[in-house]
Parts: C-alpha cells; sequence; structure tokens
C-alpha cells in the first residue's frame, strides 16, 4: 500500500505547491509553518483539489479519510450524536472515544472547538481507513487529549497515516518526515536519521540534538531518554 | 456598469417590468443582452441550474393548475439572470454607500447596514453549501431527500449563530445606531444610458398588449 506523488503542482492566487515523493505504511508527519501549504496538500491527497499538474497515485488503497483543519467543517447534522452516525459509525463508541457520552443530544456548535475536534478526530480514527490523512489534528486540543490522540494514532498498525501539523511540543511517535515550506514539500526521510535534517524540529528536540543525544524518535519521552543516555 | 446607485435602481426597475408582464421580461432580457457581460456574470451551472429548475417545478405546477405557467418561468428567469448580474457586480460596501446617500447617515446606515450583513451573509451561505458538500464527500453520505432536512437545519442554525455573532461585535465596538460615511461613486460613460434604458421595459410592461403593436406599427 502506498501513494505516490509525481511531480505533483497546484496553484492558486500567487501560491504554488509542488512536490514529489511516496507516502508508504506507517504514520507520516508533514510539518512547517502556518500558509506553508499543509492543508492544500491534504486536499490534493484526498482528491478533493485537482493538482494543475502531476498525478496522486493511489496503489492498494481501497478508503481514504480526511480530518479537516477546522472541525466545525464536518459538521453535517444537528445532533452531536447524529453527527457520529453521519460518519456511519455507532454513535455510542464515537461519543465514548471523544469523551462526549454526555453531550449527545446536544448541537455540535455547543461543544468548544476542542471537543468538536475530539469528535472529529474519534470519528476519523474510527473509521480506520487505508489512507488517513489528518490536518492539524492536534489543534484546539488540550495537552491531555493530545497525548491521548498520538497514543491511539500509534496504536494505529496498519495503513498509511499522514498528520499534517505544525505542532512542536506534542507529537506522535512517526516513521517518517516530510517538510513543507513555502510550497515546497521536502522528504527528510526516516525516523531517526531524519532528526537533524528537521528543519522545523521542536526545541526539545533542537535541544537534545546540541547536546550530542540522538533521540529515537520525535517525542519528549524520546529526547529525554537520549538525553539520560549519554548522562548517564 | 460602475455606478452602484444605477445598478440597484436599474435591477429594481426592470425586475418589476419583468414580474409585471411577458413584455416587460421580453424588453428586460433585450437590456440584459445588450448592457451586462451576459453569462460571464452567471455563477457557476451548480448555482444557476437548481434555481431554474425551482423555478420550472413552480412553473410546472402552475400550467398543471391552468395558470400562465410558461410566461411565469419565463419571467422570473428574466429575473434571476438581473439578480445574478446584479450581484457578481455588487461590491463590499457598495449597498451601504447608496443607502446613506439616498436616506442619510442615520437611517441610511441602518439600512444599509442591515442590507450589507445580508448580501455577507448570502456568500457566506455559499461557502458553508460548499464546505458542506466537502464534508458529506468525506463521510461517504450521497445527497438526496433522507439528508436535505438535518443540512437544512444545520445551516438555518449557523446562520443565526452568525447573526448573533455579528451582533454581539457591533455591541462590543460600541455600535448603537446610525454612523457616517462619505459615498463616493465612480460612473463609467455607458452607465446613464444603460440606466435611461432601463426605463423602457418598464413602460412597456405598464403598456397593454395590443397599444404595443399600434405604437410599432
Amino acid at each position: 500500500m502506498r501513494v505516490e506523488l509525481l511531480d505533483l503542482t497546484f496553484s492558486r492566487g500567487s501560491f504554488s505547491l509542488r512536490g514529489s515523493g511516496t507516502f508508504g505504511e506507517g504514520v507520516h508527519l508533514v510539518s512547517g509553518p502556518v500558509g506553508s501549504g499543509k492543508s492544500t496538500l491534504a486536499l490534493l491527497l484526498a482528491g478533493l483539489l485537482r493538482p494543475g499538474s502531476g498525478d496522486v497515485r493511489r496503489h492498494g488503497v481501497l478508503t481514504t479519510q480526511l480530518l479537516l483543519q477546522f472541525p466545525e467543517h464536518h459538521v453535517t447534522s444537528p445532533t452531536v450524536a447524529g453527527e457520529a452516525a453521519s460518519w456511519g459509525l455507532i454513535p455510542d463508541d464515537a461519543l465514548r472515544l471523544a469523551e462526549l457520552s454526555a453531550r449527545a443530544d446536544d448541537d455540535p456548535f455547543h461543544l468548544s472547538r476542542g471537543e468538536l475536534k475530539r469528535l472529529t478526530l474519534a470519528c476519523a480514527l474510527l473509521r480506520d481507513p487505508d489512507l488517513l490523512l489528518l490536518d492539524e489534528p492536534f489543534a484546539s486540543l488540550d495537552c491531555v487529549t493530545k497525548k491521548k490522540a498520538c497514543a491511539v494514532l500509534e496504536e494505529r498498525d496498519s495503513g498509511i497515516t499522514i498528520v499534517f501539523s505544525h505542532e512542536r511540543a506534542i507529537l506522535p511517535r512517526v516513521d517518517t518526515i516530510w517538510e513543507m515550506e513555502e510550497g515546497a514539500l521536502a522528504a527528510r526521510g526516516s525516523v531517526p536519521d531524519a532528526i537533524p535534517s528537521w528543519r522545523h524540529a521542536p526545541s526539545y528536540l533542537r535541544y537534545a540534538l546540541d547536546q550530542g543525544a540522538r533521540p529515537e524518535n520525535i517525542r519528549l519521552s524520546d529526547a529525554r531518554e537520549a538525553l539520560c543516555r549519554i548522562r548517564g | 456598469m460602475q455606478d452602484p446607485r444605477l445598478r440597484l435602481l436599474s435591477v429594481a426597475v426592470l425586475s418589476l417590468a419583468a414580474f409585471a408582464s411577458t413584455v416587460g421580461a421580453a424588453a428586460a432580457l433585450v437590456w440584459w443582452l445588450l448592457f451586462t457581460p451576459r453569462t460571464k456574470s452567471l455563477p457557476r451551472p451548480g448555482v444557476l441550474l437548481p434555481l431554474v429548475a425551482i423555478v420550472a417545478a413552480t412553473a410546472l405546477v402552475s400550467a398543471w393548475g391552468g395558470g400562465a405557467g410558461l410566461s411565469y418561468f419565463f419571467r422570473m428567469t428574466v429575473i434571476l439572470l438581473l439578480a445574478a448580474w446584479a450581484y457578481a457586480g455588487t461590491e463590499d460596501g457598495e449597498v451601504l454607500t447608496v443607502a446613506v446617500w439616498a436616506l442619510g447617515n442615520r437611517v441610511g446606515f441602518e439600512v444599509g447596514l442591515i442590507a450589507e450583513m445580508g448580501i455577507g451573509g448570502l456568500s457566506v451561505i455559499r461557502r458553508e453549501v460548499e464546505q458542506v458538500r466537502v464534508a458529506m464527500a468525506l463521510k461517504g453520505i450521497r445527497p438526496g431527500l433522507r439528508t436535505i432536512v438535518p443540512l437544512a437545519v444545520t445551516l438555518i442554525v449557523m446562520e443565526i449563530r452568525r447573526a448573533d455573532e455579528t451582533a454581539r461585535l457591533l455591541v462590543v465596538r460600541g455600535y448603537t445606531s446610525g454612523g457616517k460615511i462619505c459615498p463616493r461613486f465612480r460612473t463609467d460613460p455607458l452607465d446613464v444610458p444603460a440606466g435611461m434604458a432601463a426605463i423602457i421595459p418598464a413602460i412597456l410592461s405598464a403598456l397593454p398588449l395590443s397599444d404595443v403593436f399600434i405604437l410599432v406599427g
């Protein structure tokens, strides 16, 4: 199972995006500053935008799910339970994962943005597609929920997961790092070898690298462990 | 047409003419063909065709009941074309400016602000419908009768909420009533002849058809 970007280009106004590469099975992180083109790339990969040139080819991918950056853009139902059902899920399962069981009859727009994000993230994860595209999945979440979301992501043991995020504090264990810079997609490679060349690496990773440590992955705990190893 | 005053006046007069009679609608259509960018001012087929379909369905019901269905369809389609042209040409703040020019800084500002919010709401609704369409595609929901009601409810709730937020924002910014702006308008050389020509369909729509033939003959 893989997704190939073949000399992909896309333009809208003064913004242009370009990228090539192959996303294999595992968890990929596409990082980059706000406005660098991460969301546009996610929409292209989901087939919601057509590239100007080049192609997105899916091999062995039967189901695709994109989690949009703004959770309110997913809402199509007037109740929280109805919203979960609109994803083709058993509402109780989704509400339990999102810790919103008590809000089943509420209007989705009466949830806070963080709660709505929890709901849409839970629904996207429960659908368990072959290709899971998560656009800023940690935005609007508190630290505890971010950690829980990371844990659920790490439990996904099959398929391709691509996380588009500018998050620099709480991140999941990933297999590959990519970066978007001014519309250009750059492959940094597999983790842990890719970490030193990751330009938007979180400060804790940068600190660990500066200290001579070699973290196994990109989480804060990985940086801490690497520092402990060199310091004894 | 550059001048929003003449554009709004023309569209109001032409719409009334088109609504009043088939002759008026035919004359308004000729005006639309002569003085607008025609098809360039139309929205994409996904927006226009459902509106035409609603008009066609109403016309069919009218014809089935013995009414003038075909005439109704023609007149309403011309009004749709005029509305599409007026909407495409309207820029942010124009309606407020025209209202203040016509009715002054107190009443005009109030009326213009409400109209601006309404027009702004239309473009927001269009964007939200597009978002809902994307959301449905992502969830694998096929558009159908079963999905229309919850979607309509969701969109209405979103609009009510937005209106509430806008009202709160105005209060936070200290708005009570009225305002002050200095209306300025650009006028194209063709605006005045086009505006004057818009009166012709209105006159034709007010005349009995037999009188028109006498006039022409």
